[in-house]
């Protein structure tokens, strides 16, 4: 048998306003895509191949699913128009479908079903025809049915149309309620309604009622309370004494101190209310972004214990560094550039000399190890325009200038506190790039002493990342 | 990039094998089918390898010679390389594209009949 | 590896294959050394297209100003990021181009939108009476 997944545009238009970095078909419904629990029902129900229909722009999904490998099914690309019938996507895609028994699934719904059943004879055998359907959604059946097997076991299957945030918000906590019984869903755990993925870090007095679902990456800080029904995305980080009670937080989100979180969905800096539709964007202490520059004097301790740390670097290392920038550029293995990054004052830049390394050699990667490419740097904290650890520096491009304004934790270090936590490395995207999460929890929490060793753990980390190369 | 033209139930048939670019683009462009208003025309892209924003625009620019801008120009068989580029500048909206070319025959023939 | 290769090609039309094909050599040249080749195919093919465009463009601004000009196109390796640079000696232009909406059928501008799309970083500047569009990819 094989699958047809077709969608239209119009039926989630919806989600781009809500959720606008995600593509809707990878919508997390309890941190696993939405188009994943379709590929798996098509799997249940016996098909091989699969071929995903869209009448608008699928490039971040398909670079996601590529050609079905992961799931061993042969997954396929192609285009409808928004007024197809079934009958006319079954002849755009003839050559797909052959002779086969056909499974169309269109409209943007989420399908209940259970994967201890067995939806393969059903597929295989009932008349052609619809099998569910919903306002917005169906499953048609198509082609020749094989014969009815001697014991029928009826198995049930409806859909639940996802035509808004409250929609999704039930059919999210449905799949965390019903849980791993009846849908293959990500993370592990030793009981069931717990599912947690890897990295997970949690403090001692964390408490966590079920059920509950943790995505990778996610720091769950003293005296928070997560659950019962709450879903965490990755690279989150839920800050002291925040509880998250019915709720949603979608990947690379940060929730501020003394937080209560209760039947939301908090995405960004933006928290969402599935019932009335309100939408939110902080500007404050709490959800992310909006933590508060520190004035002048009160960044005085940091800036000085930074510019001490930095001229104990410059002594300690110069020798090293006179000796491998020498050799290296002798052997043209040091190339250096002059590159303009954002600079921690709102819509200002700087020009940072850029270094670029080749790892061919022995020699470039101790310089690499010792990080001889940002020895330069050290000298502009001095003269304090950088910080010794911080933000990622933000190459100067006209679409971030706006987004550094947006994004008031940004800081500009020789190291990051990314490199330090050893977090999973961005583009540097000040807004939702991976590591920009733990930057900002830094930001708003450092002191000049945990910056001492957060510095120490960054150059130790870069030393055994670059001396493995 | 060489264009191979057959018939079937009065749809013209373009077989397009190579490049479809800048340079290739205006062989397509004065293609007497293409030109003919009333010519329904499917486009065989089984061998196309390549197309650019060139090519695109000459086939969106086919398209809106002929009196039946949908359905007057249909496309078959793209592989994933040239249905990425249609997918960038989104003009996979302006048509009807099949994966098989009798069906795009069929789908063309049954058209222009309901026309006439 | 850090090399650069710089071709120089009449900005005549007939040499947009040459030009994109020598693209797709040399970002295939840097996935063999690498990633496996299955994995880098999207790579070269988007190399292929940008240049493709980038080549097209060039050649059809300076058919307008009817002159006929030599294009140079320089590819710089990095470990893992392949940059190439087009400097032609048309008028100044500008890349802040707003996306063109195909469906209300506009004449132009879907050259630049697919380079924005498939190269990671892309960017144009004016160096004396030449414009060089620096357009980068990493793997």
């Amino acid at each position: 048998m094989k699958t047809i997944l077709a969608f239209r545009e119009e039926e989630y238009a919806w989600v781009h306003e809500a959720f606008p970095c995600i593509h809707p078909l990878l919508l997390p419904l309890c941190n696993k895509p939405f188009i994943e629990f379709l590929i798996d029902f098509a799997i249940i129900a016996d098909s091989s191949s699969l071929r995903l229909l869209c009448d608008g722009g699928f490039d971040a999904v398909e670079r996601y699913c590529e050609n079905g490998s992961r799931w061993g099914i042969d997954l396929s690309y192609g285009s409808i128009h928004p007024d197809d019938t079934i009958h006319a996507m079954l002849g755009k895609n003839r050559k797909f479908c052959g002779e086969e028994r056909i499974m169309i699934i269109s409209g943007f719904s989420f399908i209940r079903y259970d994967k201890r059943l067995n939806y393969k004879s059903l597929a295989n055998t009932m008349a052609a025809g619809e099998w569910a359907t919903c306002p917005g959604g169906r499953i048609t059946l198509s082609g020749m049915p094989g014969k009815t097997p001697a014991h029928w076991v009826d198995a049930p299957l409806s859909l639940m149309p996802l035509d808004g945030m409250a929609s999704y918000y039930r059919a999210s906590m449905e799949a965390l309620e019903s849980g791993a019984d009846r849908y293959v869903l990500p993370g592990y755990g030793d009981e069931p309604g717990c599912a947690f993925g890897r990295n997970v870090v949690i403090s001692k007095s964390v408490e966590i009622r079920k059920p509950v679902s943790i995505g990778n990456n996610v720091q769950l800080l003293a005296d928070t309370v997560i659950g019962p029904s709450a879903i965490i995305g990755s690279n989150v980080i839920i800050d002291r004494k925040s509880s998250v009670e019915s709720s949603i937080v979608f990947d690379n989100t940060y929730i501020g101190e003394h937080l209560k979180i209760n039947g939301r969905i908090a995405s960004g800096n933006r928290l969402n209310d599935p019932k009335s539709g309100a939408s939110i964007a902080m500007e404050d202490p709490h959800l992310l972004s909006g933590i508060k520059k520190k004035g002048v004097l009160r960044s005085f301790p940091r800036k000085f214990t930074h510019a001490v740390a930095a001229l104990v670097m410059i002594a300690v290392l110069f020798i090293p560094f006179v000796i491998l920038r020498s050799l290296l550029k002798l052997r043209g293995q040091w190339k250096s550039a002059r590159t303009d990054f954002l600079s921690e004052a709102t819509g200002m830049t700087m020009s940072l000399g850029k270094v670029e390394l080749s790892t061919a050699s022995s020699l470039t990667s101790i310089a690499a190890a010792l990080s001889m490419d940002r020895y330069g740097w050290l000298f502009r904290v001095l003269t304090g325009q950088l910080a010794l650890i911080g933000s990622k520096p933000l190459p100067a491009e006209k679409n971030r200038l706006e987004i550094t304004r947006s994004a008031l934790s940004y800081r500009p270090g020789v190291f990051s506190y990314a490199e330090a936590e050893e977090w999973p490395s961005s583009d540097g995207d000040a807004t939702g790039g991976d590591a920009a999460i733990v930057e900002r929890f830094h930001i708003a929490h450092s002191t000049p002493l945990s910056d001492i060793s957060l510095i120490i753990k960054a150059f130790v980390n870069r030393f055994q990342e670059k001396s493995i190369l | 990039m060489t264009i191979t033209e057959t018939s079937q139930i009065g749809i013209a048939i373009l077989s397009l094998n190579g490049t479809l670019d800048a340079l290739s683009a205006p062989d397509f462009r004065n293609n007497r089918s293409v030109i003919d208003p009333e010519k329904s025309v499917v486009i065989d892209m089984e061998n196309l390898d390549f197309i650019d924003s060139s090519g695109i625009g000459a086939i969106v620019g086919a398209s809106r010679q002929k009196r039946q801008p949908v359905g007057g120009i249909i496309l078959s068989c793209m592989n994933d390389r040239v249905r990425k580029v249609f997918e960038i500048t989104n003009a996979q909206k302006l048509f009807h594209i099949f994966d098989d070319t009798i069906a795009a025959v069929d789908f063309a023939a049954t058209r222009q009949s309901a026309r006439a | 590896m850090n090399k650069s290769i710089t071709i120089t090609l009449p900005g005549e039309i007939k040499f947009v294959r040459f030009a994109s094909q020598t693209a797709a050599s040399v970002a295939t040249l840097l996935i063999s050394e690498n990633i496996p080749e299955s994995e880098g195919t999207q790579f070269v093919h988007d190399f292929e297209l940008a240049i493709c465009e980038a080549f097209t463009n060039s050649v059809k601004h300076a058919v307008k100003r009817d002159t006929l000009q030599m294009l140079t196109i320089t590819f710089e390796f990095e470990p893992r990021q392949l940059t190439v640079c087009l400097r032609d000696t048309n008028g100044p232009f500008t890349i802040e181009t707003p996306t063109p909406e195909i469906t209300d059928y506009p004449p132009g501008g879907y050259g630049l939108m697919i380079i924005r799309k498939v190269m990671d970083g892309v960017t144009c500047h004016r160096d004396g009476d030449s414009n060089i569009l620096r357009m980068s990819k990493s793997l």
